[in-house]
């Protein structure tokens, strides 16, 4: 990616990527595409934002025109992954950990500002604990891979795997927030 | 009224130095074809919930009631019957095959032997283990144990059955298999109350609980609730 661009920010254009790396696309036919894979994940605001995406990616060296796509008179290009591209988006699944890190920890410092208030702090520990108790039981418990499943069916229970085994670190995590919470409280009514 | 329901249940165990408070005012109602969990990491009292659950323990105070009698009075009765406590480690004693160890509950309620046989392989079948009857326990892998301890307490047709973490020491993708047939059961009709140490056992729960400092919270607030019908029609598709 050309430095002088910065990191790019779009969740479209790096969805858009993805798609174009599964498999080379029209500009049309990867419209439709999105919409079906990431169907209440990720929307676009017109069919025109495809082209800006592509036009974006083409620029920064993500993608490129396959030859000999369309005609001269209807020039329709089909668009690959450079392998640049692949490399981009290979890294920049693996730095979505650091932006839930960041996510995490923003959160803790929202928090820890109702310290003072140990019961606001306490009605949003229960709230996040029941949101994590409802999720963790909305589950389905099929972890198994078939090999039929179709490529959505995949992510679907990659995203529940995952959410069943980190619902389980955050309800650890609320016990020890309860305990933090409950000894901050008592230290400060010592202090007065 | 509920089929079970604990009422303001508290339990405490002291030693010499200190005092330590397991479950504080707990209540906690289950319904015919519900399953229930409780998620609690380690000592956090969900074994001793559970056995009080059952009538093995009591509470040092409040009520626990099946079908609004109170287990104070009748559990001796209820548990072994109605109530089914699976245990999931098996005692010698009671036979080194697994059919034995099915059949031995019944034998000891006054089953005849013929009869207690074909519970047993009923029983077996439910839990897709049919294969198992003749095999040693000694050759049964954590999740098969589970699976015949479970059948081991349906044999005597509860209808409430408590089993405490099912999960634990099962290879992780041969857990969910466990959790599905404990799905089906409630599915059935039967009441699941069960424990877990880890989120991935509340999948497919109607109702999860956490259990922390004493206190059990998680009453699933009006907003999220939709989501629970929506969970049974995904298990059953899961499972074909």
């Amino acid at each position: 990616m050309r430095e002088r661009q910065g990191p790019m920010q779009s969740p479209v254009n790096w969805a858009l990527l993805g798609l174009v790396i599964e498999r080379p696309s029209y500009a049309y036919e990867l419209a439709q595409r999105f919409d079906r894979t990431y169907e209440g994940a990720l929307a676009l605001s017109s069919t025109s934002h495809v082209y800006t995406a592509l036009s974006s990616l083409l620029e920064r060296g993500l993608i490129e025109e396959m030859p000999g796509g369309g005609s001269e008179r209807q020039p329709k290009p089909r668009y690959r992954a450079t392998r640049d591209g692949v490399e981009h988006y290979q890294r920049r699944l693996v730095a979505q950990l650091s932006e839930e890190r960041r996510r995490q920890r923003l959160f803790a410092i929202e928090l820890a500002a109702l310290m003072s208030e140990p019961e606001l702090a306490r009605g949003v520990i229960d709230g996040y604990e029941q949101a994590c108790l409802t999720h963790a039981g909305a589950s389905t418990p099929s972890s198994q891979l078939n090999s039929d499943d179709t490529r959505s069916q995949l992510a679907e229970r990659f995203a529940s795997e995952e959410q069943r085994l980190s619902m389980g670190a955050k309800l650890a995590w609320v016990q020890y927030l309860r305990r933090e919470l409950r000894t901050f409280a008592e230290r400060r009514g010592t202090a007065r | 009224m509920s089929l079970l329901a604990l009422e303001r249940v508290s339990k405490r165990y002291s030693t010499s130095t200190r005092e330590h408070v397991v479950l504080s005012d707990v209540s906690l109602d289950v319904e015919p074809g519900e399953l229930v969990v409780v998620w609690g990491m380690r000592s956090s009292g969900r074994s001793t919930l559970l056995r009080i659950a059952a009538g093995i323990e009591p509470p040092d105070a409040g009520t626990v009631r099946f079908r609004g009698h109170d287990l104070a009075k009748h559990g001796d009765e209820l548990l072994g019957g109605l109530i089914g406590y699976c245990e999931r480690t098996f005692r010698c004693a009671e036979g080194q095959g697994v059919l034995e160890q099915v059949t031995v509950g019944l034998l000891a309620r006054g089953m005849v032997s013929r009869q207690a046989r074909l519970r047993a392989q009923h029983a077996l079948a439910r839990v897709d283990a049919q294969g198992f009857a003749a095999r040693r326990l000694g050759a049964l892998d954590a999740g098969e144990s589970v699976r015949i301890a479970i059948a081991r307490t349906l044999a005597l047709r509860p209808a409430l059955l408590v089993i405490d973490e099912p999960t634990k020491g099962v290879e992780l993708l041969e857990r969910d298999e466990i959790i599905e047939l404990l799905r089906s059961l409630a599915d059935e009709g039967i009441a699941i109350l069960a424990s877990t140490t880890e989120s991935t056992g509340l999948a497919g729960a109607d109702r999860a609980f956490a259990l922390g400092e004493g206190e059990l919270r998680g009453t699933p607030p009006l907003e999220l609730a939709t989501v629970v019908p929506l969970r049974r029609s995904s298990v059953r598709r899961a499972l074909g």
